[in-house]
Order: C-alpha cells, then structure tokens, then sequence
C-alpha cells in the first residue's frame, strides 16, 4: 500500500515537472512583449478599449497607433495579425508606424489586432514561438502567433458559432477568429468585442477606408490578391491593374461573397461608413504539404514539396525555387496600400490620403524587410511603446 | 450561466479522474492516462494562463 502511494507521488511528481518544462516557454511567449518605435508620423497612440469599453483589463486588448497628417483629408485603418500567423500584416504595419509621415489625411494603424491570438501557439503543428527579422542594426524578434485567439482569454468554444447579427452557423473555432467576428458586439465573446471597437472607431472617426492585411496558402484559391465587396471593387481593381502595369506583381481582385458572414470585407461595408479591402499575400508556411514549420520556411518560402506540386500545377500562384520570401510578401502589401490611397485620392479630391516615407514592392525586395525596421534602443526617450 | 456549467463539468471530471487515480492499483497505464487527461482540467480549474 505504502509503496503503491510512492509510485503514485513519484509519478504525478513527474508529469508536474513535465508540465513545467512544456509550459513555462508558454508562459513566456504569453508575457513577452514586442517594443515598437513611434515614428516620425505618430501623432498619438490609444487604445481599443476606448471604443469598446468591453476589452478593458483584458488580453484582447491593443493599441491604435495615430498618424494624423500636416493637412486635413481621409482617413484610413490599416490592421495587421488579424490571424497572428500571418506576419506580413504586422510587420507591414510597423513599416507605416515606424516609417511613415502622412501629407494629408489620417492613419490609423492597429499592428496585432488580434492580441490574444499573438500570444497563442498551435503546438500540434509544431509552430515556432518566435520569429527575428535580421535588419541593418541587428536582429528584430516578434512573437509568433495563431490564427485564433487563445482559449485562455475566451472560453468555452461553442458547439456551432452562430454569427450575430446575421446568424449564420459557422464552425465552432471561429468564434475566436477575427476574421469571423465582425461586425461583433458591445458585450459578446471577447473576439466580438474586439470587432466591435473596431467598428466604433470607423464609425466615430469618419474612417474611408479599412484595409485588413493578411497571407494565405498557396494552395488555397484566394491567395495573391484584394478582397473587395462591390463598393470597394472599383479602387481594388484600378489598384491591382496598377500595380501589374507599373511593378510587375499579381494581385487579382476577388469579389466579396454577399452571403458568408463574418468577414472583414463583407461586414465593415455593411455595417460601417468605410470602404473594406483585404489583402492577401501567398504564405508557404501555411501550407499543409510542407516540410516542418521552422523559423527558416517562414522568412524565405521555400519548400520542396510545394515545388513539387507546382510542377504538377496544384498551387494558386506562380512557385520556384525562389520560394515567396517575406520581403515578396510584405513588399506586396506595401504597393498594394499605398495604391489603394493613392486610388481613393484621385476618386475623392476632398478626402485625400497621401502618405509618405513608405517603401514600395522592390524597395523592400531590394533591401529586405528589416531595413525599415527602426532599432528600439536607439529611440528617443518615450518613443517606444510595448505591444 | 454557460461557463459556470462547464466549470462545474470540469470540477466533476476531475474529481472523478483523481479518484479513480487514487483507487487504482494495478494498471500503471491507466494512472498515467488519467494524470495526461487531468492536465488541461486542472489548468482550467486553477485558471493558470
């Protein structure tokens, strides 16, 4: 009997300190916190909960960074880590914050606006929990998330997702997805709130244009391209025909289904006064047919598998050797952007948007990602901001 | 109302589980079944995040 209790202890003493070692990195990627330097352009930085009192104390919680230009104009959102396993959307949005000096108009950027999901892992994938950007100066780390918020910060998941307001059955996981969510609730799961805030922003703001920046597989069919509903169709297009003609990438315009709900591109049109764009740029780590889901895959795009089933003409997107590096990706995103403004501005003389100090595609492709990434410790005092 | 269900479901579970833990005497790979499924209840119960 004695020895019985001692195996018992000894045991459960075990899987305690199995526990430990597995969940304390866990515990660490949850607390860490990334700093971004406030650029030239940043006017002011708040906070979510301020238009969605709801996420106040929570994990959900983020900040908007403000570049309010020399003039008055338009006023546009740039949302990045709406899915926290697609960098290319932060990583271009710190590029605005840390880079950009608005002419006229206002930005509003929200780097993670998925903050619980930045904080989440997908340990059944195997995926890393952080990820560098080598720059001019050093070396840059960011968390790596996942696609949904983190269970911890809302939980239980129901059965079916039932979508307010539309009440749509969707899965039950994407009731912490923020791509699912809007245009979400004052007082509804954390991720509807998270929605919401962002709803109240473009709704007391007078925002013109929203654009919700994301990567998708290479497999998959709405990869490389601008989401648009019809509202948003006609700026999409003159932006994807520009950017072919003028920098030489695809990025096709795929039409906004009316009847699945959820979306960023359906709902923000819907229920809001902006225009809604999503972008999405090809990420191989998203694939399924990969290799292992190293650090490595995510920068450079490079995968032997997914060179095979080129060849065999199962992917979406043109694929070689060269893989689909982060700085193709985030360079897109940059173009893509600017000439989504620069669109919008020709259309609505008296809202313009025009933004500065920004690179473009072979800017970035040319001299990587991190070159416009600024180096924390040399900002000035009060100039860098946790996220 | 729908959390403080499950929080009490996962209070059954896992008092059920440590019971049958302390109970069993024989098959080793049972109790180290029950500790494995104990694991995430108990991190729910102590909402350890």
């Amino acid at each position: 009997m004695k020895r019985d209790a001692l195996f018992k202890t000894a045991l459960a003493g075990a899987f305690l300190a199995l526990c430990l070692w597995g969940g304390l990195p866990l515990i660490r990627h949850r607390r860490t916190d990334v700093p971004v330097v406030k650029g030239p352009g940043v006017t002011a930085v708040l906070r979510l909960s301020e238009f969605s009192p709801g996420l106040k104390g929570t994990a959900a919680d983020t900040n908007i960074y403000v570049l309010e230009g020399k003039e008055p104009g338009g006023k546009a959102l740039l949302m990045g880590d709406t899915h926290s396993n697609e960098p290319e959307g932060m990583l271009s949005a710190l590029i605005y914050i840390e880079n950009a000096v608005v002419e006229k108009g206002t930005l509003y950027v929200i780097p993670v606006f998925n903050n619980s999901g930045s904080r989440n892992t997908r340990p059944g994938d195997g995926y890393p929990l952080y990820f560098d950007v080598a720059t001019d100066w050093g070396r840059r780390r960011f968390r790596f998330g996942n696609r949904d918020a983190s269970p911890l910060d809302q939980w239980p998941d129901p059965d079916v997702y039932i979508h307010y307001p539309e009440r749509q059955l969707l899965s039950f996981i994407d009731v912490r997805n923020t791509n699912r969510t809007w245009p979400g609730r004052a007082r509804g799961p954390l991720m509807e709130r998270v929605t919401f805030g962002a709803m109240e922003l473009m709704r007391r703001e007078r925002i013109d244009v929203a654009i919700d920046i994301h990567g998708a597989e290479t497999m998959f069919p709405v990869t490389n391209c601008i989401v648009a509903p019809d509202r948003s169709v006609k700026i999409a297009t003159l932006a994807s025909l520009t950017v072919k003609a003028t920098e030489g990438f695809e990025n096709h315009v795929e039409p906004s289904p009316s009847g699945f709900h959820g979306l960023s591109h359906r709902e923000i049109g819907d229920y809001g006064p902006s225009l809604p764009f999503l972008l999405e740029a090809p990420i191989p780590f998203l694939d399924q047919p990969t290799g292992p889901k190293t650090v490595k895959l995510l920068l450079d795009g490079k995968d032997p598998f997914l060179l095979s089933l080129s060849k065999k003409k199962k992917l979406f997107v043109p694929y070689d050797a060269g893989g689909w590096p982060l700085e193709k990706r985030v360079g897109q995103h940059m173009s893509v952007t600017l000439e989504i403004f620069r669109q919008y501005t020709k259309k609505n003389a008296g809202r313009p948007i025009i933004v500065g100090g920004v690179p473009r595609y072979a800017d970035v492709v040319k001299n990587g990602v991190g070159h416009y990434l600024a180096d924390p410790s040399k900002a000035v005092p009060g100039g860098v901001v946790m996220n | 109302m729908i959390m403080i269900a499950y929080y009490i479901i996962t209070a059954f579970v896992v008092v059920l589980l440590g019971w049958n833990f302390i109970r069993e005497t024989k098959r080793r790979g049972d109790l180290v079944l029950y500790l494995l499924v104990m694991i995430p209840l108990v991190l729910r119960l102590l909402r350890w995040k």
